[in-house]
Parts: C-alpha cells; sequence; structure tokens
C-alpha cells in the first residue's frame, strides 16, 4: 500500500454505472476519478437525478459499478462479492439517511446498538448510551421510532452511524426532511462528531449552505464529474 | 449474537402485532385440521362401530354350508375376534302348544359389536346382555311366549332337547329389523345345537362366521381366505348392504371430508396473504441491516428463526384450541346424541401438525427468500425488490401445496380435481371482473369527488391488491355458499327419504284370502298402509340362455371373475305389476303395456351386477318351474323409503297362476300398537316386522350428522371472516396514506367514510355474485358425482352471494378500518411513519 493511498481513504478511479433499460444501455456515471483524504468532510453536490446518490451508492459498496476501481481504505471494493461488502461496511461505515431508516420495531439504544450487534461485539450498550447523550436523547433511550420526532429519529440515526467508530461516515440529504431548526442541529452534531471521531465525511446534498461547511465539493452534472474542489485530486490529476 | 437480535426482534414484532395474523393463520389451520379431523374421526369411529353392530360383526362370511372351524382359528391368529352363528327353524313344544320358530344358535363370544338387549320377564326393563344364553337356556320373542303360553323360567322342547327359558329377547343387533309380536325368534347357545339333534343331512340351515378387528387385520385375513372361499360362501360387511343408513354415512363421510379442505384452503389464503405482508414490511429492516454490514448468512438466520418460532408457537396454540374446540363439540354431539364417542386416533393430531408445518413452510418460504435477496441498496432506492411483490414462483407454490394437501387430506384425487379445477376457473373469472369493474367507473360517468367514484377510483388503484383481495373474497365466500346448500340439499334429500310419516312396519306372508279382511281392518282401525305387493321367491338362473355364476363376495374393489358371469347368489321376492310403483323411477324403456308377455324391469344396480342390458332374456326358477322374461325397462329404486321395493318386478301374465303371498308397509302409532298386534293375534300366518327404531336408528344419525355439519360451518364461516381480516389489514397502511391525501384536499369525513364503505360492498357484492356462480356450477357436479344426489341449480344463491357477501365484506371491513378513520390526519402520519 502506498503512502498516498494511506493518506487518501477514498480512491475512485475511472469509475463508471450504466443501467439497462428498455431504450437500451442508459450511462448514469461515467468515468469519475477523485481521492479523499482520511478526517476530510466532502460534500457531493447536483441538480436531482445527476446521478449524486448513485455515487454514494457505489462508493459504500450497496451497488456494483460497471466500470473503474474503488478503494476504501485500502480495500478494492470493486473486486468484493456481497457478503465482503457487508463486512467492509460493519467495520469502516456509517450511514445516515435522508428517511433515517430506523427499525421500528426495536427502541432508540437498541437501533444504535445495531450495527455493533450485526458485526458480534458484545459491549455496544455502553458506547450506545453514550452516543445517545451527545446527541440529546440519553431521556429518550427506551422509546420506539414512532415515539419520537423526526429530528430525534435522525439524531438516533446518527448516534448510530458512529457505534463502532467508523472511519467513513456516508450520509444523504441527512437534514432534508426536517424542517430548519432541527435540520441545523443534525449538520451541527454531524461535522461535530466527524471532527471528535476523525471521521471522514462524504455528505450528498443539493443544499448549497450545507455544502460550503464541507472541506471539499465534488459537482456532478448528468454523471459527469464537473468541479472538484480538491487539491489532492488537483496533484494527483 | 444474531439469535438473541433475532429473539429481540421475533419479541418486538410479536407484540407489535407484525406476527400475530401470520401466527393466527397458522394456528387456525392447525386447529381447523385438528378440531375436523378429530371430530372427523371420533365420529367416524362411532359410525363404524354403529354400522359394525348392524351385522354384530366388522365382516361376516355366510354360507348355506358348514364353514369350515379352521376359518376362525386363523382369523384369530390375525388378532381378530369371532363368533359363530347358525340358523334354523323348528318346533318349539310347550304346555300342549307347538311353535314354528327361527332359531339362532350363538357362540360365547356373539355379538362382536352392537348390543344384546333383553328382559327378565315379559313385564320387566330392557337391560343390555354381554353374550348370549348359557347352556341349557333359551331366550324367547315376546311372540313365541304367546304362542307357547309359556313365561321365564318355565322349559321347553326344542328338538330332542329341553331348554330352560331365560330371558325375552327384545333386540339382536344383526336382526336388520326388530322382532314385532308374530316374529318368532330363538336364541340358543351353539354348544346345544347337538343335543338338539335338530340339524340333519338336508335340513335348512344357515350358517355364519363373524369378524371384527383392526381394518388392515381383516384386509389380511381375507387375503388369505380368499383363495379357499367355496362358492356357496358370501363375505360382506356393513358397506356392501344397501341399506339407507350406509349410503347416509357414507355421503356423511364425503362431505366432512370436503368441509376439511375447505377450511386447509382458506386458512391457506390467510396464511400465503399474511406471511406476504410480513415480509414485505420487513423489507426496509433487512436493507437496513444488511447495509450496517449485517451478513445474508447473519439475515437468514435470524429469519428462519422467526419462521421456526411462529411454527411452533401457532401449532401449539392451533392444537391446545383445536383440541377444546372438538372436545365441546364432540361432547355436545355425545350429549345430544345420548352415545359417547370413542377417543380419537392419532392420526389426526399428525395430519394437523403436518399441516402447520407445510403451511407455514410453504406459503411463508418463497416471500421469506425474497426478503433475503432484498439488496441494501433499498436504503437509498425505496422501490427496490418492489418487483418482487407479485411472485409467480410464490402463486405456484400456494397452489400446489393447496392441491397436495387437498389430496392428501382427501385422499381422493376427483373431489380435490373439481375443486381445485373450479377455484382456478373462479379465479380467471374474477381477474375478468376485476378488469370490469375498474374500467366500470369512468363509464358510468360518475362525477368526480362522490363517494361511489372514489370507492371505484380506490378499486381501480389497486387494482393488483384488489384482484388478489376479491379472490379471496370469492373463494371465501364460494365456500361458504357451497357448504350451505351442500348441507341443505343433503339433509333435505335425506328428509325427504324419511318423512315423518315413513312407514315403520313391513306386513309379509298374506295371503290371498286374507287380503280383503286385512285390508279394511286396517283402514277400519285407521292405519296407513302402502300398496300390497303380490310376492313369489324366485332366482334368477340365466342369462340369454347362459348359466350364471354364483357371487362368492362384496369386498371392497374386489374384481369379478372375468370368465364367469355374476350372480346375485340368493332368492330374491319376485313381484308382478300393471302399474310402476309410485317411488320408482323408469330409467331407460318403458313400462309394461296391457298386452305385455313375459317382460321384465329391473332396477338398475341388479342390471349391472347380472351384467345384462335391455332387450335380455332372464331365465327364472321358481321352484321346479322355469320361465323366460325380457328386460323392457331399468328402474331406478329409492330404497330408504321404507316401502315395499324391488329388484325385479316381472308383467302380470307371467306369474299370475303361480301362488303369492303379499307383502306392505304400515305407519302404526302409539295407540294403534295393541289394535295392530290384536290383527296379528288373528291372522297368526301373517308376519309383521318392526323397523321403528331402525328409523329411529337413520334419524339419530342425521342429526349427529347435521350437527357436524353445522360445526364445520362455523368453522369455515370464522376462516373466511380471518381470510378477510388478513386481507383488510395487509391494505391498512395504503388506506391510511390515501385517507391522509384526501383530507388534505380537503375532503369530509363523511366522503371517505362512504367511499370505503362503497369499496368494501362492491368488492363483496361482484366476490359474492361470481362465488354463487361458480359454486353452484361446482355443486352441480359434487353432488352428481360425489354424493349422488340429484344434481339442481340454485338461482336464489344468485342474490344471496351478491348480498352476502356485500354485507359480509362491508360490514367486516369497515369494523377493520373504522378505528384508522377515527384517528385524525397527524396520528395517521406518526403510524404511518
Amino acid at each position: 500500500m502506498s503512502a498516498l493511498s494511506q493518506l487518501n481513504i477514498i480512491q475512485v478511479k475511472g469509475l463508471s454505472k450504466t443501467v439497462t433499460t428498455l431504450e437500451g444501455d442508459l450511462p448514469i456515471l461515467s468515468d469519475i476519478t477523485f481521492n479523499v483524504k482520511s478526517g476530510d468532510s466532502v460534500a457531493v453536490v447536483g441538480t436531482s437525478g445527476s446521478g449524486k446518490s448513485t455515487l454514494l451508492s457505489l462508493l459504500a459498496g450497496l451497488d456494483q459499478s460497471s466500470k473503474g476501481e474503488i478503494y476504501l481504505d485500502g480495500e478494492p471494493l470493486h473486486t468484493l462479492n456481497e457478503e465482503a461488502r457487508a463486512a467492509l461496511r460493519a467495520a469502516k461505515v456509517g450511514f445516515v439517511f435522508q428517511s433515517f431508516m430506523l427499525v421500528q420495531s426495536l427502541t432508540a439504544l437498541e437501533n444504535v446498538m445495531l450495527p455493533a450487534e450485526l458485526a458480534g461485539e458484545k459491549n455496544a450498550k455502553q458506547q450506545a448510551l453514550e452516543l445517545l447523550e451527545k446527541v440529546g436523547l440519553s431521556h429518550r433511550v427506551e422509546h420506539y421510532p414512532s415515539q419520537l420526532s423526526g429530528g430525534e429519529q435522525q439524531r438516533v440515526a446518527i448516534a448510530r452511524a458512529f457505534i463502532g467508530t467508523p472511519k467513513i461516515l456516508f450520509a444523504d440529504e441527512p437534514s432534508a426532511n426536517l424542517d430548519s431548526k432541527n435540520g441545523k442541529l443534525i449538520e451541527s452534531l454531524l461535522f461535530e462528531l466527524n471532527q471528535s471521531h476523525g471521521t471522514t465525511l462524504v455528505l450528498v446534498t443539493h443544499d448549497e449552505t450545507l455544502a460550503q461547511k464541507c472541506q471539499h465539493i465534488l459537482q456532478i452534472e448528468a454523471g459527469q464529474l464537473v468541479k472538484n474542489t480538491s487539491e489532492v485530486i488537483a496533484n494527483v490529476g | 449474537m444474531w439469535a438473541k437480535l433475532a429473539l429481540k426482534l421475533f419479541s418486538r414484532e410479536f407484540r407489535r402485532g407484525e406476527l400475530t395474523v401470520i401466527c393466527a393463520a397458522i394456528a387456525l389451520a392447525v386447529l381447523t385440521v385438528l378440531t375436523l379431523s378429530m371430530v372427523t374421526d371420533r365420529i367416524g369411529q362411532s359410525i363404524a362401530q354403529k354400522s359394525s353392530a348392524f351385522i354384530a360383526a366388522d365382516r361376516v362370511l355366510a354360507s348355506s354350508h358348514t364353514i369350515p372351524a379352521d376359518y376362525l382359528t386363523k382369523a384369530q391368529e390375525y388378532k381378530l375376534q369371532t363368533a359363530k352363528l347358525t340358523y334354523f327353524d323348528t318346533m318349539l313344544f310347550a304346555n300342549d302348544e307347538m311353535q314354528l320358530s327361527s332359531v339362532k344358535a350363538v357362540s360365547p363370544e356373539y355379538p362382536l359389536k352392537g348390543e344384546l338387549k333383553v328382559k327378565s320377564s315379559l313385564t320387566g326393563t330392557v337391560e343390555v346382555a354381554k353374550q348370549g344364553p348359557s347352556e341349557g337356556h333359551v331366550w324367547f320373542s315376546e311372540s313365541v311366549f304367546y304362542a307357547l303360553k309359556v313365561e321365564v323360567g318355565d322349559i321347553v322342547e326344542l328338538g330332542a332337547a329341553q331348554f330352560v327359558i331365560e330371558k325375552v329377547l327384545v333386540e339382536e343387533p344383526d336382526a336388520p329389523f326388530n322382532i314385532f309380536s308374530s316374529s318368532r325368534r330363538v336364541l340358543l347357545n351353539e354348544a346345544d345345537i347337538d343335543a338338539t339333534q335338530v340339524i340333519q343331512p338336508g335340513s335348512r340351515v344357515f350358517y355364519r362366521q363373524l369378524y371384527a378387528g383392526d381394518e388392515d387385520d381383516i384386509t389380511s385375513f381375507y387375503a388369505w381366505l380368499k383363495p379357499q372361499m367355496k362358492e356357496n360362501q358370501q363375505w360382506y360387511g356393513v358397506k356392501d348392504r344397501q341399506s339407507p343408513i350406509a349410503n347416509s354415512l357414507n355421503r356423511a363421510e364425503s362431505f366432512l371430508l370436503l368441509a376439511g379442505l375447505l377450511g386447509i384452503i382458506l386458512a391457506a389464503v390467510a396464511i400465503a396473504v399474511s406471511a406476504k405482508r410480513y415480509c414485505e414490511r420487513q423489507y426496509d429492516p433487512v436493507a437496513m441491516m444488511k447495509t450496517l454490514g449485517g451478513s445474508r448468512t447473519t439475515i437468514r438466520k435470524i429469519y428462519l428463526l422467526h419462521l421456526s418460532m411462529v411454527c411452533l408457537l401457532s401449532v401449539l396454540v392451533g392444537l391446545v384450541i383445536g383440541y377444546g374446540l372438538q372436545e365441546i363439540a364432540t361432547g355436545y354431539l355425545a350429549k345430544s346424541m345420548s352415545n359417547s364417542l370413542p377417543a380419537a386416533s392419532a392420526k389426526p393430531w399428525l395430519v394437523a401438525i403436518s399441516t402447520g408445518v407445510i403451511c407455514a413452510v410453504m406459503f411463508s418460504i418463497k416471500p421469506l427468500l425474497d426478503l433475503f435477496d432484498i439488496p441494501p441498496l433499498r436504503v437509498l432506492r425505496r422501490n427496490l425488490g418492489d418487483k418482487l411483490l407479485v411472485s409467480k414462483v410464490h402463486l405456484a407454490m400456494s397452489g400446489l401445496t393447496v392441491f397436495l394437501l387437498m389430496w392428501l387430506f382427501s385422499n381422493n384425487i376427483k373431489i380435490t380435481a373439481i375443486l381445485f379445477i373450479s377455484t382456478l376457473i373462479l379465479i380467471a373469472l374474477l381477474f375478468g371482473l376485476s378488469r370490469l369493474i375498474f374500467g366500470g367507473g369512468r363509464k358510468l360517468g360518475l362525477r368526480p369527488g362522490s363517494s361511489w367514484s372514489l370507492a371505484i377510483a380506490s378499486i381501480q388503484k389497486r387494482a393488483n391488491a384488489n384482484a388478489v383481495q376479491l379472490i379471496s373474497f370469492s373463494l371465501a365466500i364460494k365456500l361458504l355458499l357451497f357448504l350451505v346448500v351442500l348441507k341443505n340439499d343433503m339433509i333435505s334429500d335425506w328428509e325427504s327419504q324419511l318423512p315423518s310419516d315413513a312407514p315403520n312396519a313391513f306386513l309379509v306372508n298374506i295371503t290371498e284370502s286374507e287380503l280383503p279382511e286385512v285390508n279394511s281392518y286396517l283402514a277400519q282401525k285407521n292405519i296407513q298402509v302402502s300398496e300390497f305387493y303380490p310376492t313369489i321367491r324366485g332366482r334368477v338362473n340365466a342369462v340369454n340362455g347362459e348359466l350364471v355364476a354364483r357371487e362368492v363376495s362384496l369386498e371392497d374393489n374386489e374384481k369379478k371373475d372375468e370368465e364367469a358371469r355374476s350372480g346375485i347368489g340368493r332368492e330374491l321376492n319376485l313381484t308382478w305389476l300393471a302399474d310402476a310403483p309410485a317411488h320408482n323411477e323408469i330409467i331407460d324403456g318403458q313400462w309394461f303395456t296391457d298386452e305385455a308377455i313375459a317382460e321384465a324391469s329391473v332396477e338398475e344396480s341388479m342390471l349391472a351386477r347380472l351384467d345384462v342390458k335391455m332387450g335380455d332374456t332372464l331365465t327364472f326358477l321358481i321352484g321346479a318351474q322355469s320361465f323366460d322374461a325380457k328386460i323392457t325397462s331399468v328402474r331406478k329404486v329409492n330404497w330408504a323409503t321404507l316401502k315395499p321395493n324391488f329388484f325385479i318386478i316381472l308383467s302380470p301374465d307371467v306369474l299370475a297362476d303361480f301362488p303369492a303371498t303379499y307383502i306392505s308397509s304400515v305407519r302404526i302409532e302409539g295407540e294403534q300398537k295393541r289394535e295392530f298386534s290384536e290383527l296379528l293375534r288373528n291372522y297368526p300366518t301373517i308376519n309383521a316386522i318392526d323397523v321403528d327404531s331402525f328409523v329411529k336408528q337413520i334419524r339419530s344419525t342425521i342429526s349427529q350428522v347435521s350437527l357436524a355439519i353445522g360445526f364445520v360451518l362455523a368453522i369455515v364461516v370464522l376462516c373466511g371472516a380471518l381470510v378477510l381480516i388478513s386481507q383488510v389489514q395487509a391494505s391498512l397502511g395504503e388506506r391510511m396514506q390515501e385517507i391522509v391525501i384526501l383530507r388534505t384536499l380537503g375532503a369530509k369525513g363523511r366522503l371517505i367514510k362512504n367511499a370505503t364503505l362503497y369499496e368494501f360492498l362492491l368488492l363483496g357484492a361482484s366476490a359474492g355474485f361470481v362465488a354463487a356462480l361458480i359454486s353452484d356450477l361446482a355443486l352441480l357436479v359434487v353432488q352428481k358425482e360425489m354424493f349422488d344426489l340429484a344434481g339442481k341449480l340454485h338461482p336464489h344463491i344468485w342474490l344471496l352471494g351478491p348480498l352476502a357477501g356485500g354485507i359480509f365484506v362491508s360490514v367486516l371491513g369497515y369494523m377493520m378500518i373504522a378505528r384508522t378513520m377515527r384517528k385524525n390526519t397527524q396520528g395517521l402520519l406518526r403510524s404511518l411513519a
């Protein structure tokens, strides 16, 4: 592993994604190349349908690319099968989604503990309680998602994302479903935890203001990377 | 670790009610099968025991010659119980009186089935005797006491021996008709036969060997016996006797089995719907778990554990409730029939458990496999995996499972195929009807915003889901209608066969000279009497000049000897009539004309047994005289009418010169018994055969079967309701969304309520109408083919179906939705989240 790859927690080379439709092959992403340094925060911006969510799904190993290479903390994601990708996510990746994606039958505490339990960790409870305290929900640990407000549910999702101290956090429009007050609270929580845990943050958003809070911006339009503020990329490019 | 998480998820899902419906559906399948099969099993055993009582055994070997004793020894080796009977007529002497009587000598084991009823004196009370008379003793029927002017304790001479009269014989299980005052019956111990010296070479004696035991043992024994059997020996069981009770029992058995199948179909629908719904609701959690790093193996383990727990829990619940229900049902049946039902065998338990497990696995495994395949990407693309919603494989698997379960449960491929195919036709028709309804709103030109147009729009919007609902509702309604109509037809058919004024005694052996006096006496005493038929005993000796062979056995499914024309092996009561009996139906040919010469009318089953056809010539042997008659008509005879019936009726010209006696049936009400006895005293040669208790037995069995059918019906109604509940629950989320949208758009509560009500009304009425049509067609086939009832259409159910369907579905559906509609919009949004 090169010194460069140790610095670059995410490396993307010539990434393309094409889907087959009735009308023929439809390119969603074309020849995307960039790197993200460990601990950085990167915003992926673009209009609706530009391919930013597809990029996120490929970076997180939720979907497979048609072409190109993705290295996550040095692991060649593009060569791994579904089980290996899941194992990689369990070890190194956290998620926050627009629609919270909490398991309705589990309490706030249990939702936070879920990734650790799936990974077979035994002492997740204490860590989960601490995270819930950090997001200001220590008084709601035994509540079910349906008993929490949207903002509270997203805070549980953030706490869940940070359990196991992931190296990379992927966030997909984390404040889009919330009012501006809760939205701002969630955004500041994300950046705070990102900094305090030294986590790399990849944030998909169409909100320019939120994007500006990140260290770097990747702008996608019609499946092409049209703007990259990362100096590292410029050097490599 | 996964197990802990799985248990935690299971307990939460269970508490949230996610798994309740699927558990209830499996439990319902188990309890339905257990209750039905246990009740069927117990009633079946009871019926078999009762039936066996009619011949005092499970099988009888009969002959007019001595039957080798080693048959009995061999039968005992096959673990069968055995008994021996010998019938002969002889004179009895006592107090200078003499009387010709029918003697039945019985071995100590008699009766193997049923009860012997006796009295200690003529005025004593009836009691059950465990076995026949001991050595040196005889039992007489009441008429013998009067004829010989004796009492219990007197000495009587029977042949060369003397006997003490010990009991008054009231009822023998294997006497098809009970003994009336003039039937002279004597019961003797078999060991005393030699002492009487009555049986001499050339004596007219009939021998019977009785066998009882496990059906498999009987089959094994018969396999051994069959090659040894001689021409003069006849093997039969209760089912071979052409009695109304046997026919009714066979019908009851078929009906209960059919009802069991219907319960399974309904339970299967509920399970399939609930399992699919549960799995759909797990798509997001599974996608999330995969995203958070959960491996496919872990997820598979979690949900397979859920399935196992659901299976275990629901099977247990089903067994407990099912056992309780059948205890209540059988307890009620036993009480109402003053009869205790035998304990159930292990079969119902095994059938119920395996049905539960098969249903749990087969109806949920495909949605579960689909669930395992849900891609983690669903967390970003929420509609991913929705293409799995309508799975052809799941439908095919469910269909195949239903078919196999039906087949296994009924053990009758024909009835399974009829039901299954009629259901498939119903499904196809309903898809067509769904399309008509979905396009109907626009064609009707309803104004937008009316409750009806909203209801139709709602049906149109959920086209596929509603088609599935429509099919399920139709299936439930179809099964209900099917059962209700079949039950009514069967009961009314039975009832019509046995009207309340059915004859309860036969008068036989009336001479021509006695006929006018007897007729006027009966009229004078206001005793109802049917026609008098002349009878003479005769045998069919040849067909078209070819001698017939004696039939040796009636064992089920036994093939006839292809080389020999089968005969009937016994003498028949022949009659001759100018007019066809009113209760007989000519199904082929024409009744005798006034100019008919040497013609015969043959009953349809006899036609088959003799292997003859219209136009064949039968040769009859009466005593030493023989004559020919040509078959010119075939009759269908209802043997259950309890009126005199004949296999063969001849044209009057053939038998007019033969000496005949007359037979008729009468209806004797309580107080007429004394007057009737007086008639018999005045005409000692006339015999009367009481069939009152026989009729009571038939009525009691019909009543028992009616109760069982009512119980089965109640279970099917319950199953239908649960299918409906599971269907409505499956659509609850979508309905909540609609209500929210409509409210947001300013729709009034009443509009939404009416739209929902009309939607269910339309669904139910449409389903009910098609269900009525389909079930009526299926009924027509089933009644004709399976139950031997006259098939007929029931136009009233074409109205009843939509009406019942509309009311049933709308009331139950509306009740299910009412709580949701009472919630405010915020509450609904929260529930949806």
